[in-house]
């Protein structure tokens, strides 16, 4: 047995506001506090074997996000479950425990895609939203600004091919983008790459404050769903 | 919720978005309370004057919130002091401050509760007050706006605050704040509802300090003439509140979790309250007193309940002098025993550096020796003796020795210049043991071993009140700075030895308002408009904020300071009773005079006036 799981959680509201290490920190908490027996790494310095499926930007609320784990002894997927509610902070609710299929060697590895769902404050019509996002489809090139990260500059990529799909309608004053996006090591696309460029290119000066963001699901090469 | 509710948090939504570390500001951690409104007969926001990683550290918080939130009927929140981004954006949009858990802002509670750490949070409680849209000065705020109230340890000198605070609650608080808040609930039911008649209820209780019934009278010379009562009932002096006992006195083991990494991120038990040693410039030794102890079982229970609710991997005692508990050494084998079983680092502070210490740190520190401190204070054994440091020359290179042998290579010293009848002698001692400290790396090590290191600190001695050196002068900047001087031109000589010393001007300021009167009031709001906040921190520190007040406000600070006070002048901080008489702090001061010292109470009493008051269960017993 390779006592390897997955929870799938939700983190919205306020809870949203804490970095990937803070909840990486509670999430270990919660799983001395449940008494699973987290398996460490070897080494001078070990440290629990535990990672989420793919970060989560501080500020994002996520629908159903992942994260996996290793213990050191075979439990029962409902009783993980059990074991680690309560243990979280306000807004982060565990729905589900899964063992993590033989094959997967980490789901970070085998992530593939992602889905968001944005809000913009804007005055536009839906109308009007729907035909900058045509038109914003059919450059040649998608340019957003992309600070590269040996340099620390900002440089323009082309993101065109990452995005893989996006609609957009009008909820009150809100535009609502939803977008499905590469996400994963062989290829990420920030929706913030998205969002930047198509501000930019619809001419919606909304600031950044004013967009609210929200993971609802990632998914993974070879069919793998959670 | 209504409109006016949603929309404060909707745009505290979009602040959140800007800030760095927005965590600090979001509430619903794991054990912090969440309660239905409609029970709820009287909210009270427990503010801490600092960041929300250092009010999260502090224990107090944890108790008194875990006290106030056992009651149905009351609503015990949070609130920290913005960092300088979030104070900036919400004084641009004018989003005022709120509570964590209900996001309520402040204006909307029954109390507001400050407590007072440092001297150097002033400032900071009155740009909190001033950030939730309360007015500052106690007399602008009507019956509309929350009680505003504050106790801890620097609430034994309230008078800087005399203008700003409502009532302070002088003393141990697990019992005292509750009972006020219930007095309040009791009185609105009564029909008692200004505010003015409510203090007049309080002040009947112990540790009930009310500014505004009394008034101080100055001489022209600028001392206190006079204290008159401006309220005939209102007690003079006001007697500090007591717990007889702590055994039985509920400590939380479900404290709230912090979000964002707090600096000690660990449970922590409390071993004992009080100290019996009597080091004369301490004013927790002095304020806390008699010692009260948890017993070795219920330290035991609490540590293993806190781990296990909160699945920390440290865990630290909490005390004065964490040696001195009576069941040290088997407290401490359990201890080491659960923790290394649990797979929880254990950590030990204020360690009497003895033989048993060494086998303990041994111990607990088996792989990663991390640096020791000692604290010898003062430089020769008769500045020692001056400050009533039980501490001689043979206990610390003993000691030192015995670390060195062990395999630390990390050695931290730790002393006070400008402690009463000071000379240079007393400095040239602080350098002899740094010399001779690393003779003794050097006989034990040999020439190789290049990872050792010998700091020295050393820090302006303030002078507080309620000791024995309440009356005695502090030292100039300029004589602190001719000092460090003289010692920093010795110490760079010493290969190995790095030194470090506390900024002059902090150290002005947090005198001035350690032995203050309601004077400094002034100087704390022309402060507090001219920016200053947060002075702890030195990228918030405001040099030139707080030198705008002291012309502003005309505040002489070498009245305060540098002024030794005669034994019969009315000090300022007269108006409380720490239990301590004032006759045992003349006489320590004039054994210090003389460098004669007074033995710690175990061995006897020494007539500090304690036990006229309650019992003092360590009162002579080592002399049994």
């Amino acid at each position: 047995m390779a006592n390897k799981y997955v929870i799938r959680f939700s983190k919205t509201g306020y809870v949203k506001y804490t970095s990937h290490l803070d909840l990486l920190r509670m999430f270990k908490r919660a799983f001395k506090k449940a008494e699973l027996g987290l398996a460490y790494s070897q080494g001078f310095n070990p440290h629990p074997k535990m990672g989420f499926a793919q970060p989560l930007s501080l500020g994002y609320a996520g629908r159903n996000e992942l994260i996996e784990f290793e213990t050191d002894r075979p439990h029962q997927t409902a009783e993980i479950l059990r074991a680690m509610q309560g243990k979280m902070p306000q807004g982060i609710e565990i729905s589900a425990c899964y063992e993590l299929p033989p094959e997967v060697k980490s789901l970070a590895a085998a992530a593939d895609s992602a889905e968001y769902r944005i809000w913009i404050l804007t005055d536009k019509s839906e109308l009007q939203l729907q035909e900058d996002l045509k038109k914003y489809l059919l450059q040649d090139e998608i340019l957003a600004m992309k600070r590269m990260k040996k340099t620390k500059k900002e440089e323009p990529v082309n993101i065109k091919n990452m995005i893989r799909r996006v609609e957009i309608s009008k909820a009150g004053d809100f535009a609502v983008l939803e977008a499905l996006l590469d996400c994963g090591s062989q290829s990420n696309c920030s929706p913030e790459l998205v969002i930047a460029s198509f501000c930019a290119f619809a001419q919606i000066s909304t600031p950044r404050n004013m967009i609210e963001v929200e993971r609802r699901n990632i998914n993974f090469v070879n069919k793998l769903q959670f | 919720m209504n409109m006016k509710e949603m929309n404060t948090q909707y745009q505290l939504d979009t602040l959140l978005k800007r800030v760095e570390k927005p965590g600090r500001y979001i509430g619903g951690e794991l054990f912090s309370a969440q309660k239905d409104l409609r029970q709820i007969e009287a909210r009270f926001a427990f503010a801490f004057p600092d960041l929300y990683e250092i009010g999260m550290s502090y224990l107090g918080l944890q108790i008194l919130y875990h006290q106030l939130n056992k009651h149905e009927n009351i609503y015990c929140e949070r609130v920290f002091a913005p960092a300088g981004d979030m104070e900036a954006l919400m004084r641009a949009e004018q989003v005022p401050l709120m509570t964590l858990e209900t996001k309520t802002p402040l204006t909307e509670m029954d109390f507001v509760g400050f407590t007072l750490q440092y001297e150097m949070s002033f400032t900071t409680i009155l740009n909190m007050l001033d950030l939730a849209g309360i007015p500052v000065h106690a007399q602008e705020r009507g019956e509309n706006f929350p009680l505003v109230i504050a106790g801890g340890p620097c609430s034994f000198n309230p008078e800087p605050l005399a203008d700003f605070v409502d009532l302070f609650l002088v003393g141990d608080g697990e019992k005292a704040l509750p009972e006020l808040v219930q007095k309040y609930i009791e009185c609105k039911k009564k029909d008692i509802t200004t505010k003015e008649a409510f203090l007049k209820e309080a002040c009947k209780q112990d540790g009930v300090y009310v500014p505004r019934f009394y008034a101080p009278v100055y001489a022209e010379d600028g001392t206190i003439k006079e204290l008159c009562k401006l309220y005939e009932a209102a007690p003079l002096p006001v007697r500090r509140a007591i717990l007889p006992e702590i055994e039985s006195v509920d400590f939380p083991v479900e404290p709230i979790i912090p979000i964002v990494e707090a600096v000690h991120d660990r449970s922590v038990v409390e071993t004992f309250r009080g100290c019996t040693r009597g080091c004369r410039f301490c004013q927790a030794g002095m304020i806390y007193r008699p010692v009260r102890e948890r017993s070795k079982d219920k330290i035991m229970q609490l540590a293993e309940a806190q781990l296990k609710n909160t699945g920390n991997d440290e865990l630290s005692l909490l005390s004065l002098s964490t040696s001195d508990h009576s069941c040290f050494e088997a407290l401490t084998m359990e201890l080491i025993d659960y923790t290394k079983r649990e797979n929880v680092s254990l950590s030990l502070p204020s360690l009497r550096i003895d033989k048993f210490a060494f086998d303990v740190l041994n111990r607990i520190q088996e792989y990663k020796k991390s640096g020791l401190t000692y604290a010898p204070e003062a430089g020769t054994q008769r500045l020692r003796d001056v400050i009533n440091k039980g501490v001689t020359e043979a206990d610390i290179y003993q000691s030192i020795e015995q670390a060195l042998e062990l395999g630390w290579k990390h050695i931290k010293l730790y002393f006070m210049i400008g402690l009463p009848t000071e000379t240079y002698a007393d400095l040239d001692g602080i350098v002899e043991i740094a010399k001779n400290i690393r003779e003794l790396n050097y006989k034990i090590n040999g020439p190789k071993s290049g990872r050792f290191s010998l700091t020295v600190s050393v820090s302006n001695f303030v002078p507080k009140a309620h000791t024995p050196f309440q009356w005695m002068a502090q030292d100039t900047p300029e004589m602190f700075e001719e000092k460090h001087n003289y010692l920093a031109e010795r110490l760079k000589k010493l290969k190995g030895v790095s030194f470090n010393y506390h900024d002059n001007k902090t150290s002005v300021y947090e005198a001035v308002f350690a032995r203050g009167d309601r004077r400094c009031g002034k100087l704390l709001y022309e402060a507090f408009r001219a920016g200053c906040r947060l002075d702890g921190w030195t990228e918030y520190f405001n040099r030139q904020g707080w030198e705008t007040a002291f012309t502003k406000s005309g505040i002489d600070v070498n009245f305060y300071t540098t002024r030794q006070r005669s034994y019969d002048e009315i000090l300022p901080w007269d108006i409380i009773d720490s239990g301590i008489t004032k006759n045992f702090l003349k006489r320590e001061a004039e054994k210090a005079l003389a460098a004669q010292t007074t033995r710690d109470c175990r061995y006897g009493c020494v007539g500090c006036g304690m036990n006229q008051r309650v019992v003092c269960p360590m009162e002579g017993i080592y002399g049994k």
